[in-house]
């Protein structure tokens, strides 16, 4: 949900016309949109990079685990799902929402990698270490916008 | 419901995909036409009132439908008619900003024609006054942002039909 579905839905509760500071707040969301546009298409176009780096930062902190176990059908699904991740948090930046994240990334995550077998707390460094490449990429300003989307993941992961 | 932007990012999904080039630019476009769209969703909502007033008059007032067997002869109706027209406008409004139909499908379409048809409601004459509504609010926001709320009043009288 955007901003602009979310003022919709709560104007439509009451029966109303969206009042002046939600028009406004949708106005601030359509002027930055150019904005959230770039950031995403930075991520997009460096996601197998991010990728890359992010598992070669995790495989050094933490050597133990299935995707570098040497099996390579765990190495390829750990860093597919690193992929889907930076993937949802293109569409969350774009929404300017934890929404499309949290719908299709995080509920019932942790439940689907415990059954996999898969430790979260490794999960969660993989996630720490593609946040910190991703970042890396981008100015300051641009990071600051990213790195709620990557907490919220990372949170959403915690043991 | 969807915006353009929730729509556009559910489809890439399914698929697996970033936003191809086309939606990005499709992104773009909406984010360069909301200030248009800020303005027309603040000029209807306070000529909402008139704008329904104005339709009706245009378009049902001044025939059988109001004179007696006529489907808004007495007040009841009369007020259940505007009542309506009120609800079109308002969610047109809302699909505008939103730059996207379904919420008309969701919250006025769906089931609208068959409850109309078994009250007895003429589609004809319900489409003739969403099209003098489209009119009469092209007359207040102008030509570009009438044209865009016109999309969404096309929507509702296709949904009728």
């Amino acid at each position: 949900m955007s901003i602009i579905t979310r003022a919709i839905a709560s104007a439509d509760r009451e029966a109303r016309y969206l009042s002046s500071g939600e028009l406004q707040a949708i106005r601030d969301f359509y002027e930055a949109g150019p904005q959230r546009l770039r950031i995403a298409s930075i991520l997009s176009e460096n996601e197998p990079q991010i990728v890359q780096l992010g598992s070669q930062r995790f495989w050094q902190r933490c050597p133990y685990t299935p995707s570098n176990s040497g099996n390579p059908t765990f190495r390829a699904s750990c860093m597919r799902d690193q992929g889907w991740y930076v993937r949802l948090i293109v569409y969350s930046v774009i929404v300017g929402d934890i929404e499309p994240l949290q719908r299709i990334g995080v509920n019932g995550a942790k439940e689907m990698y415990t059954s996999l077998e898969i430790p979260l707390r490794n999960l969660v460094e993989a996630l720490r270490c593609l946040k910190e490449v991703a970042l890396e990429m981008m100015t300051v300003e641009d990071a600051s916008e990213v790195a709620p989307y990557f907490d919220y993941l990372i949170q959403g992961m915690m043991p | 419901m969807q915006d353009a932007i929730t729509a556009l990012i559910n489809s890439s999904d399914v698929q697996g995909r970033y936003l191809d080039n086309a939606s990005v630019q499709k992104l773009k476009s909406y984010f360069e036409s909301g200030e248009m769209r800020a303005r027309t969703a603040i000029a209807i909502s306070a000529n909402a009132t008139s704008l329904v007033t104005r339709a009706v008059a245009q378009s049902l007032m001044y025939t059988d439908i109001t004179a007696p067997g006529g489907n808004m002869y007495t007040c009841r109706r009369y007020a259940a008619c505007i009542r309506d027209l009120d609800y079109f406008l308002r969610y047109a409004t809302y699909a505008m900003l939103a730059g996207d139909p379904s919420i008309l499908d969701e919250r006025i379409l769906n089931g609208l024609r068959e409850t109309y048809n078994s009250l007895g409601v003429p589609i004809g004459a319900t489409i003739r006054a969403v099209q003098a509504m489209k009119d009469v609010t092209t007359d207040l926001v102008g030509a570009e942002a009438g044209k865009e709320m016109g999309v969404y009043f096309d929507y509702i009288a296709a949904g009728l039909s």
